[in-house]
């Protein structure tokens, strides 16, 4: 554990006067380690508000690079990051440093999968996820319970939010139960309560249906509350419920999941199943040679197709779609750069106009989901 | 009984755009089975089989899972909330 001066807690006085922070809860953040998978609009927010509240170490994990559309929700960059064409993680290192010069930021500029999460995760004591699609995020979920480490899932699209604590139940060969445990606030996991990630296409994505900037915004600052609470020891005052509202129709509703647990007999927490983390699902690339093109094999569930109707209305605003019964071509013009995107209905995927698997998993990510 | 069901954003072209749908049934499958059978195409959205819902679609009744209750024969009663709540992705 750092030794943590007087004076470097000054800064933080405000926060301190909070009963349930107070200067230990202080000491605690400072010394905390939190990875923040994904820096987008959540994982900006995260981001920006933990080096904020103190905490110590920064684990920031993104494959992508800034781009203008990104300014109207991603609070950490500016244009002069889009001309400078940096990667997202590494702005928001620089941003950080300007922030909070006492936290620690460690950056993996660098595709999130079954290979190299735990590595990323390694040693932290939660995961905020700042993710733009499920199948890392069941990845995060499988460290998480695997590892016993709280996982703050968040989510937002249109105008809609999502956010949910897990607390990880131990495994019965475990030596002995967590902190969490002990305060009786475990929760069940993701998996429990969402069993299966929506197909691809199945579900509208920020970049086909829109996103509201200040709903990332409060989705995120839901997650870091429950981070803050979880990593000041408040286990008991962790959110038991899946929030999900709608800013704009003015809903909120605290669904109650804490039967799935006791109920369900979850693959993840209570059969002790990583598919994700095993790569059961994982999604390959392979940068087809001499064609400017890579092919991601996406595995879907069992007797799943794409819906190529529902995906041609999706993309028909981006550019000319045109479909049968076998594949589904798309052009896609992101960020000025023109892609052509070509699906099956297996969820196999080939875009065209990029030799990087990560340029690629990003244009499936945006235009179709996961 | 009357219910009233929530659609969510991503299943309302199905629904005419429509955010709620009022349906007469005892219980949810009665319910949802009114609902689809207005829209039938968001029936091949909600479901994986004749019985089975799509795994990815949880349906919550007065902010309870179903599959934590009696699931599809999850009873209903005058004035309850029926919501179709699917996982988000976004962020």
């Amino acid at each position: 554990m750092t030794t943590i001066q007087t004076t470097e807690l000054d800064r933080y006085h405000r926060q301190m006067l909070l009963p349930g922070i107070g200067e230990e809860g202080q000491r605690k953040l400072m010394n905390a380690k939190v990875f923040v998978c994904g820096c987008g609009a959540l994982g900006t927010v995260i981001a920006n508000m933990l080096a904020r509240a103190g905490v110590g170490h920064l684990v920031i994990a993104d494959r992508d690079f800034i781009e203008m559309t990104n300014l109207q929700r991603q609070i950490l960059f500016d244009e002069s990051d889009v001309e400078n064409a940096l990667p997202k993680a590494e702005a928001a290192r620089r941003k950080i440093a300007q922030i909070n010069s006492q936290v620690k930021v460690t950056t993996f500029i660098d595709d999130v999968n079954h290979t190299n999460v735990e590595k990323m995760a390694a040693d932290c004591d939660i995961i905020l996820d700042g993710l733009d699609n499920f199948e890392t995020r069941f990845l995060l979920n499988d460290v998480a319970v695997k590892h016993r480490i709280p996982y703050v899932y968040g989510g937002s699209v249109g105008t809609t939010g999502m956010t949910y604590a897990i607390l990880p139940h131990s495994h019965p060969d475990d030596a002995n139960e967590t902190p969490w445990e002990l305060a009786g606030a475990a929760t069940p996991c993701l998996r429990c309560i969402f069993e299966q990630a929506p197909p691809p296409g199945m579900n509208p994505t920020c970049d086909t249906a829109g996103v509201l900037g200040p709903v990332v915004s409060i989705v995120a600052n839901y997650q870091c509350v429950e981070a803050i609470k979880i990593l000041t020891g408040n286990y008991s005052a962790v959110r038991p419920t899946l929030l999900s509202f709608d800013v704009w129709e003015n809903t909120i509703r605290q669904l109650k999941v804490a039967r799935a647990y006791d109920v369900g007999n979850c693959l993840c927490c209570k059969q002790r199943q990583f598919e994700f983390l095993e790569g059961k699902f994982a999604s390959g690339t392979t940068t087809l040679c001499g064609r400017n093109a890579v092919q991601l094999t996406q595995k879907l569930a069992e007797g799943r197709k794409l819906d190529f109707d529902e995906i041609a209305q999706r993309l028909a605003a981006h550019g000319q779609v045109k479909a049968n019964k076998f594949m589904l071509r798309a052009d896609i013009t992101d960020n000025g750069n023109a892609y052509e995107l070509t699906l099956f209905t297996d969820g196999r995927a080939i875009v065209k106009g990029t030799k990087e698997a990560n340029v690629a998993k990003s244009i499936y990510a945006k235009y179709v989901g996961a | 009984m009357e219910v009233t069901i929530s659609i969510p954003t991503a299943l309302r072209p199905q629904v005419d755009n429509k955010d709620t749908v009022k349906v007469t049934g005892s219980s949810v499958r009665e319910a949802l089975g009114a609902l689809t059978a207005q829209y039938p195409e968001l029936g091949k959205r909600l479901y994986a089989g004749e019985n089975e819902l799509n795994r990815f679609i949880n349906v919550y009744v007065n902010d309870e899972d179903i599959r934590f209750m009696d699931n599809l024969d999850t009873a209903l009663k005058e004035g309850d909330e029926v919501s179709i709540i699917p996982a988000i992705a976004g962020g």
